[in-house]
């Protein structure tokens, strides 16, 4: 494969005016040199403008604050009373705006905020105390604005449960049952404990994000960050979010991040795995045996392309176990690991076996699928680890060894997260294939097709960034121009880009492109 | 514990005082523990439960009036909303939607309000829920009064 300079530097101008496109990702882009665990983040964001937004717990609050403060100004309500109405209507501003407007009483009476006591007791010298039936001084009685008095210690107490009770507490009310006046957070900050406060602030951080229809929560564990989704589908995206934690997920069903494969092809799939995991453990854990040999082999480096041990030295595509020699485009072979051959019914099996071998194959089929799924899934694990090593050990050693700036060897960073957002894509694909119905003969040879073409370029990048590389990182004067390998790479990098997204693109509008060519063959 | 207490006693008080405020329902402390209490109260009129006495048990918890008091009827009765065998109520006030502003007697006239106006779509009591919302209001009545008849009337003869 060749690839002259002028095609490198072309890509890089290219790549640059993706980086430039936007503020926010420009910067999240040069992130990334400092901080290599958020390369997930960087991945995401140079194949789509981003039609979401992170949030830390401080985003959190401050946009809460915006959204009180401008209910408050707008409504002429305190602080206290923004809030109550903004939870009460999920956060909603444009929503409290119409309803208010159309109707203040009603809104009033339904959220608790009343303009009037309805009884007064200040007047008195004494009031007795709803709860506890004693007598005090009017002074110290306290009421959520409705009159009601309740004594301090009282009021405390049934904070207390309300907090320690859940959520609900956000929506508390004065303890007469026949009162709808809301308890709002000045009350809170007067009677609650410290630890109960904490408490409160995070049920209404947590309010926030869980009652809005277009926040989540990153499902990482110990995950802080929130994501505001606002592009809907097609927006070229999907639903693929990137928590700053660099945990990927699925905006819509919060599983991992699946693009280009759909949700429910997704759930199907996950549910499916779940049943048959034991039996897959079980067949899975065993390592394979070379195909020459017979030595077991654990499989411990990302591609598919495997060298037993010496004496052996046999090469095989780990996937099929057929000889690597099949796999190249020098043979003239052709990289057919991603088909599944059904097995052919003999017809003169007995009925009994026939059957037999309907069970074992749509196991063997499953088997198929899973296997490929779960070794890209691995794949890519693997190229995530090497990625930061790249980054935080190899990169600044090829920088001395081969006196290259290190700025001059992004080139190689980019190869790995191709690699790694490419095997995440291929391993969905294996799902979307499972589920790919027998009958649509031209379909499953298209996207057979598509899927064999990108898995043979990723296969020849994974190989190239993994294996050639080495040669540099431990020789200062190797053979080849390390100038060959930049160009050999990156071409590889952009070549690979180029069939994931025709795949993707493809997958994403339901291989409808063949009944196009149907139609004009 | 001491402020349930002192509110206890003061129910305790008030029950004394009132005893004729409220013809329809008895509260009675238990002679040793305030915090047990057992009530009889009367069927409403014009119900299937009309005519016979029900015993209710109340055990109250020592956060009470702030956490709700237990209370199951003793006596068997036929109720979509009471466990036929253990006598557990379902019903809001007694769950979710307490208020300490609740009292030992509010909760049983709620308890006689329940009795006059079953909600049949949160059943404890699937059989009499089944009957109500099916439509068989006559089924329902006759086996309520049915077993009123044999558990919360007195013995003739």
């Amino acid at each position: 494969m060749d690839f002259d300079d002028d095609y490198y530097s072309g890509g890089e101008e290219e790549d640059q005016m993706l980086y430039t496109d936007d503020d926010t990702d420009a910067e999240d882009f040069d992130f990334i040199d400092n901080a290599s665990d958020s390369s997930e983040l960087a991945l995401s964001n140079r194949h789509h403008v981003r039609n979401y937004t992170v949030l830390s717990e401080s985003d959190i609050r401050q946009r809460q604050e915006d959204d009180i403060t401008k209910i408050s100004t707008v409504l002429s309500i305190s602080k206290v009373a923004a809030s109550i109405l903004l939870r009460h209507y999920n956060w909603n501003v444009g929503k409290i705006h119409d309803e208010w407007f159309a109707d203040e009483e009603k809104v009033r009476s339904t959220v608790g905020l009343l303009e009037n006591p309805v009884m007064e007791y200040k007047d008195a010298s004494e009031a007795t105390c709803g709860i506890c039936f004693d007598t005090y001084p009017s002074g110290e009685m306290l009421d959520a604005g409705c009159g009601h008095p309740f004594c301090s210690s009282c009021w405390a107490g049934y904070v207390s449960i309300a907090i320690n009770d859940g959520p609900g507490c956000l929506l508390l009310r004065c303890p007469d049952p026949s009162c709808c006046a809301a308890v709002g957070q000045d009350m809170i900050n007067l009677l609650a404990s410290g630890e109960e406060k904490e408490k409160y602030c995070g049920y209404f951080t947590r309010s926030y994000i869980e009652d809005n229809r277009k926040t989540k929560w990153c499902p990482a564990p110990g995950c802080d960050y929130a994501v505001d989704f606002c592009g809907g589908r097609g927006g070229g995206g999907g639903y693929d979010v990137t928590c700053h934690c660099s945990c990927s997920f699925c905006w819509n069903c919060t599983e991992e991040a699946h693009r280009p494969v759909d949700c429910d092809t997704v759930a199907k799939w996950i549910l499916k795995n779940c049943a048959e995991s034991e039996n897959m453990n079980w067949i899975l854990a065993n390592s394979k045996p070379c195909p020459k040999c017979k030595r077991p082999i654990e499989k411990n480096q990302g591609c598919m392309h495997m060298t037993c041990t010496p004496p052996c030295k046999y090469e095989f595509c780990w996937l099929c176990l057929g000889p690597w020699t099949d796999h190249g485009q020098t043979t003239g072979g052709f990289y057919a690991c991603n088909r599944y051959e059904e097995a052919k019914a003999d017809k003169e099996f007995q009925e009994a076996e026939q059957q037999r071998e309907i069970i074992k194959n749509s196991l063997e089929r499953y088997y198929h699928y899973y296997e490929r799924w779960a070794t890209n899934q691995s794949s890519r694990q693997k190229a995530l680890a090497d990625l930061q090593q790249m980054q935080t050990v190899h990169l600044e050693k090829l920088s001395d060894l081969q006196c290259q700036p290190e700025s001059q060897l992004k080139f190689i960073t980019e190869a790995w997260l191709q690699i790694v957002e490419c095997r995440r894509v291929l391993k969905w694909t294996y799902a979307y294939g499972y589920y790919l119905p027998e009958e649509e003969k031209a379909k499953r040879e298209f996207f057979e097709y598509l899927q064999g073409e990108a898995e043979a370029a990723l296969e020849r990048l994974h190989q190239c960034a993994e294996k050639e590389l080495e040669v540099y990182l431990n020789v200062k004067d190797p053979e080849t121009d390390f100038n060959c390998f930049r160009t050999k790479l990156s071409g590889l990098t952009s070549v690979t880009k180029t069939f994931f997204e025709n795949l993707v693109k493809a997958l994403e509008n339901g291989l409808s492109d063949v009944n196009a060519h149907a139609a004009s063959n | 514990m001491q402020a349930s207490r002192a509110r206890l006693f003061k129910e305790f008080k008030e029950v004394q005082r009132e005893r004729s405020a409220d013809p329809d329902i008895q509260l009675v402390c238990d002679d040793s523990n305030i915090f047990k209490w057992t009530a009889l109260i009367k069927g409403p009129s014009e119900t299937p439960y009309e005519g016979g006495v029900f015993q209710l048990a109340f055990a109250v918890p020592e956060q009470y009036p702030l956490q709700p008091p237990q209370v199951r009827f003793l006596t068997k009765i036929f109720h979509p909303n009471v466990h036929f065998k253990t006598g557990e109520i379902c019903l809001d006030i007694l769950k979710n939607a307490w208020s300490p502003a609740w009292t030992l007697q509010s909760v049983c006239r709620a308890i006689i309000a329940l009795m006059a106006h079953p909600e049949p779509d949160s059943p404890l009591n699937c059989d009499s829920g089944n009957l109500l919302r099916s439509g068989d209001v006559r089924g329902y009545q006759s086996m309520a009064r049915m077993y009123t008849r044999l558990a919360a009337m007195p013995k003739k003869g």
